[in-house]
This record gives C-alpha cells, sequence and structure tokens, in this order.
C-alpha cells in the first residue's frame, strides 16, 4: 500500500542517522552569512572608510591650498556618515524572533528607508562636492591672488566683450551650473542602478515571499 | 585580557549551544534540509540558525515558548540567507535550489524520506515552511503565528501542497 506523506515523514526520521546535528565548536566566533548581518558589516566598512577618507581628505587640501575644498568635503561626508549611522542602528533593531511575515515586512522597510535616504542624498551629495571642488580651487591662493580671478585675467584677455556676473564668466556659470544639474539628476539614479545590480534578485525575491504570505492572509 | 573575555564567550555559546539549541536540533536539521540540496549548504544553515539563535537570545520573550521562538529564528534565517554569485551579484540562497538542481548531493539512508525532500524542495520557499511545520504536527494555530498569517487559510494551502507532493511523488510533475 502507497504510503501518506505523514508515515514517510516519521518512518524515515526513525531512523538513526536522519536526525545527526552537524558538529558545532566556538558559536561566539563564528563568522555570520546572514543578509542583515551582511549589511552590518558592509555599512560599518563603509563608514570608517568614508571617515578615514574625508580626513585624509581634509589634511592633503589643506598642504596643497584648497582648504575650502576640503573643509566643503568633509562637512558632506560626515553628515553622510552621521545619517547611514541612523540607518545601522535602524538595522541592529530587527528582530529575527517575531513572525516571518513581520520580520520580512520591517526587513524590507529598513531597504526601502535607506534606498530612499540615500537616493536623497545622492541627489544634493555629488553636486555638493562638484561645487565644494571649484569653490576650493577658484580660491586657491596663485601668488597672492585667488586662482579664479588669474583665470578671468586670463580669459578677459583672450575673450576682451565676454559677460561677467560679479567678476564670474557667464558662460563658466551656466556650465557649472548644468554639471552640477545634471550630476544631480544621475546622483540618486546613480545609487539605486549600482544597488540593483547587487541586490536586485534579494529585493525582488523578499517582495515575493512576502506576497506569498500576504495571499495567506486573505 | 581580550582573548580571556573570548574564551569565556566561547565557552558560553558551547555551553548554550548544549542545553539550549542541541535539544531542538531536530526541527532545525529538519528545516535546514528543505533550503538546501547538499551537506556543504546544510551544515552552513545549521551553523548559521544555531549563531542567530545564540546572537538573538536577549529577544526572547517568555510569552511565547522557547521551541516557537526556535522555529522563528531558525525559518527567517533559512529565508533569508544570502549567498554571492561570481559577478558579485547576491541573492537568497534558498532561491538558488531550482528544480533542476533539486537531486540530492547528500541522502537519509531513507530512501522515500529522499524523495520526500526532493519533492518539498520544489515547492515555494513558504509552502516548505508550512509543510515541514504541518509534519512536525504543529496546529494551524501555531503555523500561522510562526509564518504570520491567518489560521483559516493554512488547511487550504497544505491540502493544495500535499496534492502537488503527491504529483511530484507519482512522477507527474517534474
Amino acid at each position: 500500500m502507497e504510503k501518506s506523506i505523514e508515515n514517510i515523514w516519521k518512518e524515515g526520521f526513525l531512523k538513526s542517522d536522519a536526525l545527526v546535528a552537524p558538529k558545532i565548536n566556538n558559536l561566539y566566533n563564528q563568522k555570520s552569512i546572514h543578509i542583515i548581518d551582511k549589511f552590518r558589516r558592509m555599512f560599518k566598512i563603509n563608514l570608517i572608510a568614508i571617515i578615514a577618507f574625508s580626513f585624509a581628505f581634509l589634511v592633503v587640501s589643506y598642504f596643497v591650498g584648497i582648504p575650502i575644498a576640503g573643509a566643503l568635503f568633509f562637512v558632506t561626508l560626515t553628515a553622510l556618515v552621521i545619517i547611514n549611522k541612523q540607518l545601522l542602528n535602524g538595522l541592529e533593531k530587527i528582530d529575527k524572533g517575531v513572525s516571518s511575515y513581520q520580520y520580512l515586512k520591517t526587513f524590507n522597510q529598513w531597504i526601502q528607508h535607506q534606498v530612499a535616504t540615500n537616493t536623497k542624498f545622492a541627489r544634493f551629495m555629488y553636486p555638493f562636492i562638484f561645487m565644494s571642488m571649484i569653490l576650493g580651487f577658484w580660491f586657491k591662493d596663485a601668488e597672492g591672488t585667488p586662482l579664479g580671478e588669474r583665470l578671468v585675467d586670463e580669459i578677459l584677455y583672450g575673450f576682451p566683450d565676454i559677460y561677467l556676473i560679479q567678476g564670474v564668466p557667464l558662460i563658466a556659470i551656466v556650465v557649472i551650473l548644468l554639471i552640477a544639474g545634471l550630476l544631480s539628476f544621475f546622483g540618486g539614479r546613480i545609487y539605486r542602478w549600482d544597488l540593483n545590480i547587487v541586490y536586485g534578485r534579494v529585493f525582488k525575491k523578499l517582495d515575493e515571499l512576502m506576497a506569498d504570505i500576504e495571499e495567506l492572509k486573505n | 585580557m581580550f582573548s580571556a573575555t573570548n574564551s569565556k564567550k566561547a565557552e558560553l555559546s558551547n555551553d548554550f549551544y548544549k542545553t539550549s539549541i542541541l535539544p531542538f536540533s531536530g526541527i532545525i536539521i529538519k528545516l535546514c534540509r528543505a533550503y538546501t540540496n547538499s551537506q556543504e549548504d546544510f551544515e552552513d544553515y545549521f551553523q548559521e540558525v544555531c549563531l542567530q539563535i545564540w546572537k538573538s537570545k536577549e529577544n526572547f520573550r517568555e510569552a511565547s515558548e522557547w521551541s516557537t521562538w526556535v522555529y522563528r529564528i531558525s525559518l527567517n534565517v533559512c529565508l533569508t540567507l544570502l549567498k554571492k554569485k561570481k559577478n558579485n551579484v547576491q541573492h537568497f540562497a534558498s532561491d538558488s535550489v531550482t528544480v533542476d538542481e533539486t537531486e540530492d548531493n547528500y541522502a537519509f539512508s531513507d530512501e522515500s524520506l529522499n524523495q520526500l525532500y526532493k519533492a518539498i524542495r520544489q515547492l515555494s520557499e513558504i509552502d516548505r515552511a508550512i509543510i515541514t511545520l504541518y509534519l512536525e504536527e504543529k496546529s494551524y494555530q501555531e503555523i500561522a503565528e510562526i509564518i504570520g498569517t491567518n489560521p483559516n487559510n493554512i488547511g487550504v494551502r497544505i491540502k493544495r501542497i500535499k496534492t502537488r507532493l503527491k504529483k511530484i511523488l507519482d512522477g507527474k510533475i517534474y
């Protein structure tokens, strides 16, 4: 007679080899491969790298004569670190001991929140960094005169009819604003695109898992 | 100083494993088997579930039973373990067990159980959890609480899963 799946299960697990647990030693020192722990590690490494880089750039900018760029760059990256530290704190609070739906929903909400926050920030960060570099070089000392003013003098020498606003060529202002606008437009998109390449399948799967549970709820 | 603290914590984790995890290892093993198709992956899953139970133990509330909490952690960990592909693309490990890959690289001595697991691994991730909990004789209410859904629909879903499993076992679905 054909066995039911219940009987296959019961009888199969009565055999001595079926429930042998793998040997685990020193649980405390094992490295996790869980998504939340991986995100946590990635965030920590990124934050440490950003802090180190922004400090290094601040020091270097002072010695190469563009301290304004260094200071603005430092302020921007510090804001990025503070925002992402708060996101990391939210990640630490996700409880794996709740129901699967609650757990997946909380994790998904965290992902949506972090993507939205960093996308928004990227829209401001890239143009701001670009502008800080422009300002840094504009005010860089060039034999007693700011580099920007010297550059304008050179341009006026070649194009005496060029239109200036507050001593800056209009064409330069237009080009700078255009680049800043493009960086703002693409900044958030590049961040999302990059994230989707690496984690796109994970995000899709999370949605599928939740949709499956939601179907059971209704 | 650091190494002494480290070894103390390692010792504590070993004690915790023996007293609080090992007695419930049966369900962890059964769940992990449903989401893996090789001995190596199974051991990774089992270790990760134990690690997460150890790391989350402070969050345990006496309102639920320890065993139910262990089921929840085990399932939630199994659903969201990551694997990295060669091109750096991340995906959930359970998602990689496709129909073509459900051939066991490891096996129980009971051939019928092997066939049943092979069939279970062809189900969706949530259905694998539901049928495993059902076969562990959990009530619809308990299954619904662990998954976070409505108990009224669990019975219907189990019936559907059993029909599908039977078809797979009878060779009508490949």
